[in-house]
């Protein structure tokens, strides 16, 4: 399981919640350049529709992946009051030739797309991570040097935390409480529910910007 | 990662493989001073499509495999033969196949063993049994040299001991002997450093060789 929450703000703003975070976070950033390659069953295969992700990570001297299978959030009353998404996801390490055996067992390109940014990784009441990044589409198939942005000048953030099914209320909580200082420079909600960029957000970076961080928003 | 060499039971014609041979395949290890350290087990899958249209299987690999290995309790390995391909990966893996529904569990086999210490040499026993069942179905060997890594250095004293052990089985007439089905391992994309991967190919060779001597034998 995790929680997950999005949003998106302008490139100009993107330093200055690099500062935020580091001020907020404790530990230095991580460069982020992830290769998504979205894999789907073929008409014949499966009862069901099922998709899959396979996630390059381009930043390591040697390419490592990831499998990553996203499944529903979870449903009922205590989920609607819950302010991020809780859903089912399932992650392995996999060795290089693991999007070759996906080919050569039915799985068809849905769709691709190369993740440029940094994250944050710490602790604080949960497991975080934040990621900030420029969503870029291939010109050609897995072309991922000749990626170009999908929305130049709006970069996404997506703060998640691995929860469970004993622990997701807490989880969520911890994710909710930190998104409030981020709240400033950007709007975080479920996937899905667009709230576009924050009115404040320039005003915000711009006091970031002047004296790196010191600043309480 | 220590060098293995996988070798599989080929029973003469007109014989099948049983208990009796292979207690006198464990006698002569004890024989040669093998001392017992431990039990061994893996497992391994056949996995089929899910297919709306079961007239279109072709489409799909049918030797397609997976295998769990003791020594390597948070991994699983899948093999698929026919397209040379292995690909390690978190246990977590079987999950993520569950919930995709696009491939079953056919038919599981049970690889039990007994692990025996030999100088630098470790060796293992393995019956091939199928899961939920207790009748033999075949009969895999394991030698392991511990100080060499690499696959084509090892390969002198690999034979040499080969060549040792057969003539020490020779001596008690079993309806058999051991082979090697050895695979191309660069094919697979591996290379010279031996890994866990080596030994997931070599155990798909080595059963596709017992599978076909049975289905020869029927």
């Amino acid at each position: 399981m995790e929680c997950v929450v999005q949003g998106i703000i302008e490139t100009q703003h993107v330093e200055a919640l690099e500062i935020l975070l580091q001020g907020l976070c404790g530990v230095q950033r991580e460069r982020l350049r992830i290769h998504e390659i979205c894999l789907k069953n073929g008409p014949n295969l499966g009862n069901v529709a099922s998709e899959v992700r396979l996630l390059c990570d381009l930043e390591q001297a040697e390419p490592s992946w990831t499998v990553k299978h996203i499944g529903g959030p979870i449903r009922g009353a205590g989920a609607d009051q819950i302010s991020v998404l809780v859903r089912n996801m399932v992650e392995s390490k996999a060795s290089k030739n693991v999007l070759r055996m996906f080919y050569t067992l039915g799985y068809k390109l849905d769709h691709e797309l190369l993740r440029v940014g940094f994250s944050f990784q710490f602790y604080r009441g949960a497991q975080i991570t934040v990621t900030v990044s420029s969503i870029n589409k291939m010109p050609k198939l897995h072309a991922t040097d000749e990626a170009e942005p999908v929305t130049p000048g709006i970069q996404m953030v997506e703060v998640t935390a691995p929860a469970s099914a004993e622990t997701y209320t807490e989880v969520a909580s911890a994710v909710s409480s930190f998104c409030e200082y981020l709240a400033p420079l950007l709007h975080l909600s479920k996937p899905g529910i667009s709230t576009g960029v924050v009115p404040t957000a320039a005003a915000a970076a711009a006091s970031l910007m002047s004296d790196g961080g010191g600043t309480t928003l | 990662m220590p060098i293995r060499w996988i070798l599989h039971w080929q029973p003469h014609q007109g014989t099948v493989v049983n208990s009796h041979t292979l207690n006198e395949i464990s006698q002569c290890v004890e024989n040669i001073n093998g001392v017992k350290d431990g039990r061994w087990k893996s497992t391994l899958t056949f996995y089929r499509p899910n297919l709306r249209d079961q007239s279109i299987a072709t489409d799909f690999p049918r030797d397609f495999l997976g295998i769990s290995l003791m020594e390597q309790p948070t991994k699983y390995y899948f093999i698929i033969r026919g397209h040379k391909i292995v690909v390690e990966a978190d246990s977590s893996i079987l999950t993520i196949m569950e919930k995709l529904q696009s491939y079953k569990s056919k038919v599981a086999l049970n690889f039990e063993g007994v692990q025996y210490k030999l100088g630098d040499f470790q060796l293992r026993v393995i019956k091939v049994v199928p899961n939920q069942a207790e009748n033999l179905r075949g009969i895999l060997m394991e030698i392991e040299y511990l100080p060499i890594s690499s696959v084509e250095k090892s390969r002198p004293i690999m034979e040499e001991f080969i060549e040792i052990w057969r003539e020490v089985l020779s001596k008690k007439s079993l309806p058999g002997h051991f082979m090697r089905a050895e695979p191309n391992f660069k094919e697979y994309g591996l290379g010279d450093t031996y890994t866990p991967q080596h030994t997931a190919v070599q155990y798909a060779a080595a059963l596709a060789q017992l599978i076909a001597s049975v289905q020869l034998r029927n």
